[in-house]
């Protein structure tokens, strides 16, 4: 920019130099002209002049003794300084000046302009009328003092000119300092706020009005950058925070997830196992009483019932840890507390992208069974909308509602609340559908997901006993419909839950 | 001897508590399902009913009530699997177990053995339940 601030003082004074090469030659060859011509025609007005009046003095002369007066007269006008040549021509007769040198070159013909025939003398032929006949008068003039007055004149021109230009240089030279300084030093103080230093202040403190303005501009528009880039590190600063606090309940729902999932399959396995103990158990009693007292049979047989007793304890501790992890005892609730609850934690890590809309009634729809559960039943299901929608946003729908005798099989008839969470995300065809609740069905990554998660949505309804339907269509979305039998406030478990087939 | 009435609907379970009680000296039935069940105590009256509490189609709490209002003050021991949530895909009706052993002596199981019991424990449970 250094660069571009030079060129502008260099290209003011260049541009006042052309228009001065431009305009003072030919001003100095005119005016020069006009000079000369003045000198010039001064100079042979007089001279004509002079020779008519030593023509009149010739022509007043008397006849006798012509000649010699005649020279008298030439003599004096010699003498008189100007001329250089006379002459008298009479016929065939010539009559010089007795002083003038006739070594001067005389060429026949008259000058007609100042420095003809360049000789330096300025010759005049006036005819001169005696009594009876005309003789030709020529006179020779100096034409150096002349011309030495002429080159003085055009010195003192050349001076004023050059006097002139050098004014004008310098006016130019001091005006284009002035325009640039301003300049530079704006220059110097953006390339300040370039560099990083963004509260440095630009005032140049110039009286010219355009450049005040832009060094106004330019300040506001610092201000604007800084303000800018503050506003700017703040947002970073709150997106990294909320950013962290995503992950952190992602981490904490996962690890949820995984608790749930524990609790789920050991209680699906600890039943199935505890059956399979049972004969373990029973038969090693049985053989016991009949196996000898004291023998290695009856030892051998006592380390086996240790062996099942010691297993049946490790399944009560790990169902106690699951119950303990994760539920609670089974109670009559509002079925939207734990929904609402689930929906919250949801909305903290759902991206903006996805609307998460409930709709309920005003009544509590209240179920049997615990509300935890049910609060895992609406992260699953809803962490699966939003992975269908992730990346493209969409709505996420949940719905509570009671439904007399529904149009379902599997159910009795009766009064359930039902749960529904629908998402418009890219749907499901019908192979995937038939697999949907099987445990590790996934149609995710490795890595991204258990598979289990429908799977123990399955199960902790079965285990409230209701239903699970699912509809979808690629493309348009998913409807999950969690039928749960409806629990008056003090219903038993056994009116609630009977189901027959 | 006393009569002692069986229901479950696993196979295995009803043949080990019969050896068990055979051994013991008592006379045991048992039955799959409680439909079986009324209809076997319907022709024999048990002492004691030692009952599945989770089974499909009428489960064992509904058997426990009718079997309390037909024969009232009927003896009942529950057994339950012990799972808490029930199992997944192929035991569909079940609920949570405790629940439903709160039923079961809610309707009159004055015992409630859960798998897998001790041979002693099921003894006792009968003797203590039986009149003598």
């Amino acid at each position: 920019m250094e660069r571009i601030v030079n060129s502008l003082r260099v290209r003011l004074i260049g541009v006042v130099l052309v228009i001065l090469a431009a305009l003072v030659p030919p001003l100095y060859l005119g005016v020069s002209a006009i000079v000369r011509e003045g000198y010039a025609e001064r100079f042979v007005n007089s001279l004509r002049a002079y020779s008519r009046l030593i023509a009149d003095e010739l022509e007043a002369l008397d006849e006798s003794d012509f000649d010699r007066h005649a020279v008298g007269v030439l003599d004096s006008a010699v003498l008189s300084g100007q001329v250089v040549f006379a002459e008298i021509r009479d016929g065939s007769r010539t009559l010089h000046s007795s002083i003038a040198t006739p070594s001067v070159n005389a060429p026949p013909r008259d000058d007609f302009h100042f420095g003809d025939q360049g000789d330096k003398t300025y010759f005049i032929t006036h005819t001169v009328n005696r009594a009876d006949h005309s003789v030709a008068l020529r006179l020779g003039f100096d034409e150096v003092p002349t011309r030495e007055q002429i080159a003085a004149a055009e010195r003192r021109v050349l001076l004023a000119m050059a006097a002139f230009v050098a004014t004008s240089i310098a006016v130019a030279v001091w005006l284009s300092w002035v325009i640039a300084r301003p300049m530079v030093r704006l220059q110097e103080a953006a390339q300040r706020v370039a560099s990083g230093d963004t509260h440095a202040q630009l005032d140049v403190g110039s009286s010219i009005r355009e450049v005040q303005e832009f060094n106004y501009h330019l300040e506001h528009m610092r201000r604007e950058l800084v303000g800018a880039n503050e506003h700017l590190s703040r947002e970073i600063r709150e997106r990294e925070v909320s950013e962290q606090k995503r992950l952190d309940l992602e981490r904490r729902l996962l690890h949820r997830e995984r608790i749930a999932t524990i609790g789920t399959l050991a209680g699906g396995v600890a039943h199935e196992f505890n059956n399979i103990m049972t004969p373990i158990l029973l038969y090693s009693q049985l053989a016991l009483e009949e196996a000898p007292a004291d023998s290695a049979l009856a030892r051998d047989l006592v380390r086996v019932i240790a062996a099942a007793h010691r297993a049946r304890s490790l399944v009560t501790r790990i169902l106690t840890f699951s119950r303990v992890m994760d539920s609670q005892q089974p109670s009559v609730f509002p079925l939207r507390v734990p929904v609402e609850e689930a929906l919250a934690l949801l909305r903290e890590i759902v991206p903006t992208n996805i609307e998460i809309v409930l709709a309920a009634p005003e009544e509590p729809l209240s179920v049997l069974g615990d509300a935890s559960l049910v609060h895992q039943v609406v992260i699953n299901l809803c962490t699966n909308a939003y992975e269908a929608m992730r990346g493209s946003g969409g709505r996420l729908a949940v719905t509570l509602a009671a439904v007399e005798n529904p149009d379902e099989p599997h159910l009795r008839a009766g009064l359930y609340h039902v749960l529904q969470v629908s998402d418009t995300g890219h749907g499901m065809d019908q192979t995937v559908l038939a697999h949907i609740f099987e445990p590790f069905f996934t149609t995710r990554e490795v890595g991204e997901g258990t598979g289990l998660g429908l799977s123990v949505v399955h199960g902790i309804v079965s285990s409230l006993g209701g239903v699970i339907t699912v509809r979808s269509a690629v493309g348009s979305g998913t409807t999950f419909s969690v039928y749960l039998p409806a629990a008056a406030a003090a219903a038993t478990p056994a009116t609630a839950a009977s189901v027959e087939a | 001897m006393a009569n002692i009435l069986v229901v479950d609907d696993e196979v295995e379970v009803g043949e080990e508590v019969r050896r068990v009680l055979e051994r013991a000296g008592y006379t045991v039935t048992v039955t799959n399902n409680a439909t079986a069940a009324l209809d076997a105590a319907a022709r024999e009256p048990p002492d004691v009913v030692i009952t599945d509490v989770i089974m499909p189609k009428v489960h064992g709490v509904q058997l426990i009530t009718t079997l309390r209002e037909r024969y009232p003050g009927m003896r009942v021991i529950a057994i339950s699997g012990g799972g808490s949530f029930g199992p997944l895909a192929y035991k569909p009706d079940a609920i949570s177990t405790h629940a439903y052993l709160a039923a079961a002596r809610e309707a009159g199981a004055e015992v409630i053995l859960t798998k897998p019991f001790d041979l002693t424990d099921l003894l006792a449970a009968v003797r203590r339940l039986l009149p003598n």
